[in-house]
């Protein structure tokens, strides 16, 4: 096995999880901390609770961006959600969620059909939202001017973690829930993993690998609007 | 590079280094934009020429460069690549130009899926810029003439008590009764603060006002002063806290010195944004012996109480009403001057969009005292309202604020539309009842 692949499979993870936690945690330290006077705009939200709840609003619906740009609310909202359910879908990798349906009285055929129906489609929707929100950067001056590498790298990031994801379930090296989840035990209880069979799939190492790398960039880069949208609508429309 | 050059750049670097303790809307500003675009398609400038420079993200990039290239992780190492660059004191005059063509209107901030505020990074480089002494000449000049005169007019007591003589001459002959403005009362419980426009240039607000006051029988209740009728403070628009602060000082003093109980603001949104949305919320000066309310609030109350009487046939001509930004959007201020509006006048019509979503005069910021951009103003940032103002088919444009006022006024000259300007009062003091009787007088269309 190769030294990258070792990297990539056996510290990359641990890496990854890690600079993402405290770095993120070191954001939020030093946002919260700030002084935070009101710079109210309205029409505002009438007290605390309200406000928090217009916070959920835009965090869930995009409540502002539906006003200002309706096709990149669909882009984007078509996006993020899709990336939610993925999200959760690959849950399935790390945890018991089988059982749990099971429980629910799915059958373990049917939970396979739901993998393969809604986790495929989500795997061709998100590609195309993907590919749209880079046309319109491409195509729209006042997207286009203010874009740099950063944005590009950003998209080319995430396009190729998802094509690679796709990769593994249309494409030939097709990957092996079983052999995957018996790798991600063995980082889970810290014990050695070069052995394990998963990681002779290279599609799975490259996908795996682009992933963990765009989670540790996530508190340096734009993406750390994931948790900076719950802090910056507060700001304006504290009464 | 000079050792000027040297200072100036440690000036500006340590300022925007300086960014990173606060407070927070600064700090994430610099951390937060996904470069989506949303602000540029919703601001009155780039909509007027869809051009790079006019572009808000790419005008706070300026700062944020500099800010990613001293204290971000990723600017450090990746420096361009991430966005990040050292500064340049050669970019200075660009700055001090673009830093003044954002209207600060924060229409980009209603928008903009994380709510980020332009305005406060616009505010920010104008407060670089004054720091290295390159505030504009023009607004360097409102803000010291200010300062020093206690108004931005830079009138003095007797051009104040003179303009005043004059209002209550056309009162008398408007409705042949005696409508008192009281100067320097000890002990009113209002004291009216107006910008000076609305006493020197476009009076008849303050006309309007004094009218209500007779009308409630509470012409003895209320005072101007003879030091300070213009709550107009230039020091919001050059970013420069100390100047905002002093203007403002002012201000307060006098109305602790008369012992009102309730500071009456007049029809000017950066003005009553800093006493009420600043100054009171953030307790600059302490507790405060006073309240503050809006003369259009005010009206507006004793209008839906049923206390005030109009002739509305004495406004016929279509009317719509600009929503000042310091006013709609940073005030909440949106449904009073239309109570007023629509009591007074016949023909009253909405521009859309409107309240919070309104779009810019073009002059705001301060930008409508700036004649040496008058291009800019009446091609480029007035463009939309333009547009705006011509589909209402209105006849008068209807305004609460001195600055919109101005440049509305010019940029309607400018492109040959027959409209008038003025306030929200004015329309009230045309048509409200005083012993039964409008105001007699036919010139003012």
């Amino acid at each position: 096995m190769d030294f990258l692949t070792l990297f990539v499979g056996g510290a990359l993870p641990y890496i990854a999880i890690v600079v993402f936690i405290l770095a993120m945690a070191y954001r939020l330290y030093t946002w919260k901390r700030l002084a935070a006077p009101s710079m109210t705009l309205f029409p505002a939200p009438a007290d605390e609770s309200a406000n928090k709840k217009n916070v959920l609003k835009e965090a869930v619906l995009f409540r502002s961006l539906f006003g200002g740009d309706r096709v990149l609310w669909g882009f984007a909202w078509v996006f993020h959600v899709v990336l939610i359910l993925i999200f959760l879908g690959h849950l399935r990798v790390f945890t018991n969620v089988d059982s749990m349906l099971m429980a629910s009285g799915m059958s373990d055929e049917s939970i396979k059909a739901m993998s393969a129906g809604v986790g495929g489609a989500a795997g061709v929707v998100i590609l195309i939202a993907t590919l749209l929100l880079l046309a319109r950067r491409l195509a729209l001056p006042r997207v286009r001017e203010i874009t740099g590498p950063a944005d590009y790298l950003a998209l080319l990031l995430i396009g190729a973690i998802i094509i690679t994801g796709n990769m593994m379930r249309f494409g030939a090296e097709h990957f092996d829930l079983a052999l995957t989840r018996d790798y991600f035990a063995g980082l889970a209880t810290i014990s050695s993993v070069t052995a394990e069979p998963a990681l002779q799939n290279g599609t799975f190492v490259l996908h795996m690998g682009l992933a963990f790398l765009l989670i540790m960039c996530i508190p340096f880069s734009k993406i750390l609007h994931f948790g900076g949208i719950f802090f910056t609508h507060q700001l304006i429309r504290k009464q | 590079m000079s050792d000027g050059n040297v200072n100036t750049k440690e000036q500006v670097v340590d300022s925007i280094k300086a960014m990173k303790d606060g407070p927070r809307a600064m700090r994430m500003y610099m951390e937060m934009c996904v470069k989506c675009g949303t602000c540029a398609s919703v601001c009155p400038v780039y909509y007027g020429k869809s051009e790079k420079r006019y572009n808000p993200a790419e005008r706070t990039d300026l700062i944020r460069r500099i800010y990613r290239k001293y204290n971000t992780v990723s600017g450090r190492v990746f420096g361009k690549a991430a966005g990040a660059e050292d500064f340049d004191p050669g970019d200075l005059e660009d700055w001090q130009a673009i830093f003044y063509e954002c209207t600060g209107c924060r229409r980009c901030a209603m928008f903009c899926p994380f709510g980020i505020d332009h305005s406060v990074i616009t505010r920010k480089g104008r407060a670089i810029l004054d720091k290295v002494g390159m505030t504009p000449e023009t607004m360097a000049k409102v803000v010291q003439v200010s300062l020093e005169t206690g108004n931005t007019d830079g009138a003095g007591e007797a051009a104040f008590r003179a303009a005043i003589d004059f209002l209550e001459e056309e009162m008398k002959d408007e409705h042949g009764v005696d409508i008192k403005i009281p100067i320097d009362a000890k002990g009113a419980e209002y004291f009216y603060v107006p910008p000076s426009g609305d006493v020197l240039v476009n009076p008849e607000a303050t006309m309007g006002v004094a009218k209500v006051f007779h009308a409630l029988g509470m012409a003895d209740s209320w005072t101007m002063s003879s030091k300070c009728f213009d709550g107009a403070n230039y020091g919001l628009f050059t970013g420069n806290d100390g100047d905002m602060k002093a203007d403002n000082k002012l201000y307060v003093d006098e109305a602790k010195e008369l012992g009102t109980k309730t500071m009456l603001m007049g029809e000017c949104g950066h003005a009553y944004r800093i006493m009420k949305m600043m100054m009171e919320k953030t307790s600059w000066w302490g507790e405060l012996p006073f309240e503050i309310i809006n003369c259009m609030e005010w009206t507006a109350d004793h209008i839906r109480a049923g206390r005030l009487q109009f002739d509305k046939s004495r406004n016929t001509h279509p009317v719509t009403y600009h929503d000042p930004c310091n006013f709609g959007r940073s005030c909440g201020i949106t449904e009073e001057p239309r109570v007023i509006l629509e009591a007074s006048c016949s023909d009253f019509r909405e521009m859309h969009p409107n309240r919070g979503e309104n779009w810019c005069c073009g002059g705001g910021g301060g930008l409508s005292a700036m004649d040496d951009i008058i291009d800019f103003r009446m091609e480029i940032s007035g463009k939309k309202k333009l547009e705006q103002i011509r589909e209402t088919g209105a006849k008068y444009v209807s305004t609460a604020c001195s600055n919109c006022k101005r440049h509305l006024t010019q940029l309607l000259e400018h492109h040959q539309e027959q409209v008038e300007v003025g306030g929200v009062h004015d329309m009230l003091s045309r048509a409200i009842l005083l012993n039964g009787k409008a105001a007699e007088r036919d010139d003012y269309l």
